[in-house]
């Protein structure tokens, strides 16, 4: 979309492998919020922990990793100059290893087999690797980084960290392999997939897309140059601090503490826009950022009450998905025009006829709504409002669906009904 | 030559790639878009590029002057405003 570095258009990927993957991320967030409303409903059973577990991994891979997967193949080509030859078919094959791998997964936290660990290790964890290893090799060779791109490698650096962990506890569950440092280990993996896949990924993005969506001063030199490498160094000294057995808070605040910097600094970018409109996807950025301040804040207190701990994971998932829809509903527009208007479409629908802002607006009244009952039912615990959260997180993901879905429909319509001109 | 002004300087990202494809979809041979961009405007270049359109790209004082025309022959350098 944005290159600085050169790039033949006929290099970026089709449509279609942005769109799979952000399609399949969205069905994942309804079959949560479903499953979620029907486990309140005691419909379903599960204990404590299995629930647990399904919840924050369907979340973390089934909606989180779907999104940015599809976000990266996008981006590779535009941001970096990447190219990654046969995207259509490499994409196919992550996409269904990654959706095959989480529902094995789910089935091994519900029922605690052997077999659907190994399954999951084998099958989820070649997915992601593959993904993720296919980023990264191609991402080392690039010549002149841009700080995004060079954010990228420290971004998917974590996350292969994150998944090697991760296949590790899952042989551990199945009772493979002897679980020596399990918490340290569960601690490193779930360290490297949210503050270094996820947050590094937010922030290498944000140094080009902010300035460019949003027409903002640029961030400080220091920070754009800087700011992710620290970040990736504490992750592996908080790394190493936990296998030696010591305590890694020191660490932990001074991740907090460049969070909030980080955060605080974006605000005040996007306060600084040169032409101020109405956006929806400005509102989602601020939202997400205040979110992470929250997070950033209460990791910095280490409070050990369980109300408050509660807080810092719902506001980190708040920060994750805001960006997230942020960035969706800005590219996949800006994709069915722009694909369909380099193919010569005239009829090629605006952006704004592709997903209205006002649809995107609406999503954020769902969203903003869900995450503030979501807080205020965690000092209440009233069933019904439970209920009401399950039925905002299904609409929320339902409408996102139905969005790209419409979306999907706009692109085929006018590639059906309309003759593309040469020009 | 007939001069198609597009400052883009405030517009938002990817408002100058939408209204300046528009434009060189339109576009007569008589004629050539004129562009000012804080970024120099590499997909546009390169679509530019592959359409087969005489194109230039010039920086000066951090502000990007791009000149785009279908006519392959036209001299563009004479037609820089700086």
């Amino acid at each position: 979309m944005f290159s600085q570095g050169g790039l033949s258009l006929e290099q970026a990927p089709p449509i279609s492998v942005v769109l799979r993957f952000f399609v399949t991320a969205s069905i994942f967030g309804v079959l949560l919020g479903i499953f979620i409303l029907f486990s309140n409903l005691n419909l379903l059973s599960s204990t404590q922990y299995s629930f647990e577990l399904i919840v924050v991994h369907t979340l973390s891979l089934g909606v989180m990793a779907s999104f940015m997967l599809g976000a990266m193949f996008q981006m590779l080509p535009v941001i970096a100059g990447v190219v990654i030859k046969m995207a259509t078919k490499k994409a196919m094959v992550a996409h269904i290893l990654l959706v095959i791998g989480i529902f094995l997964q789910i089935g091994a936290f519900k029922t605690g087999s052997s077999l659907l660990y190994l399954a999951t290790a084998i099958i989820l964890g070649s997915g992601l690797l593959h993904a993720s290893t296919l980023m990264l090799k191609e991402l080392i060779k690039v010549k002149n980084h841009s700080s995004s791109s060079k954010g990228m490698v420290f971004a998917l650096s974590s996350f292969i960290l994150a998944i090697i962990f991760g296949i590790f506890m899952l042989l551990v569950l199945g009772g493979y392999i002897d679980g020596s440092f399990f918490s340290q280990i569960k601690e490193v993996h779930y360290s490297f997939a949210l503050f270094g896949w996820i947050t590094l990924l937010i922030i290498s993005i944000s140094f080009q897309v902010v300035e460019m969506f949003y027409v903002t001063p640029k961030y400080p030199n220091i920070m754009s140059r800087y700011l992710v490498i620290s970040l990736f160094l504490l992750l592996i000294l908080k790394m190493i601090i936990l296998f030696s057995g010591l305590d890694a808070i020191i660490v932990n605040i001074i991740l907090a503490l460049l969070f909030i910097l980080y955060a605080t600094i974006t605000i005040m970018r996007l306060y600084k826009r040169r032409r101020p409109t109405s956006d929806a996807t400005v509102w989602f950025w601020r939202l997400g950022m205040s979110f992470l301040i929250i997070t950033s804040s209460i990791m910095l207190v280490n409070s050990s009450n369980e109300t408050i701990k509660d807080i810092s994971y719902i506001t980190f998932i708040g920060f994750a998905l805001s960006i997230v829809f942020a960035m969706v509903y800005k590219i996949v527009p800006f994709l069915v025009w722009f694909h369909l208007s380099n193919q010569g479409y005239m009829e090629a629908p605006m952006m704004h006829d592709v997903i209205h802002p006002k649809k995107a607006k609406i999503h954020f009244y769902i969203h903003i709504s869900l995450f503030s009952l979501w807080i205020i039912n965690i000092f209440f615990d009233i069933f019904l409002l439970k209920i009401l959260l399950d039925i905002l997180l299904i609409s929320s993901f339902g409408l996102l669906l139905y969005n790209l879905l419409y979306a999907i429909n706009k692109y085929r319509y006018t590639q059906r009904n309309f003759e593309p001109i040469k020009w | 030559m007939k001069k198609i002004l597009l400052d883009a300087r405030e517009l938002e990202h990817p408002i100058p790639l939408q209204l300046a494809l528009n434009h060189l979809q339109k576009m007569d041979l008589d004629e050539f878009l004129y562009m000012i961009h804080r970024k120099n405007p590499i997909p546009l270049i390169e679509i530019a590029k592959e359409k087969n359109y005489a194109y230039l790209s010039h920086n000066h004082k951090d502000i990007w002057h791009i000149l785009i025309c279908k006519n392959i022959n036209s001299n563009l350098e004479e037609l820089l405003d700086v």
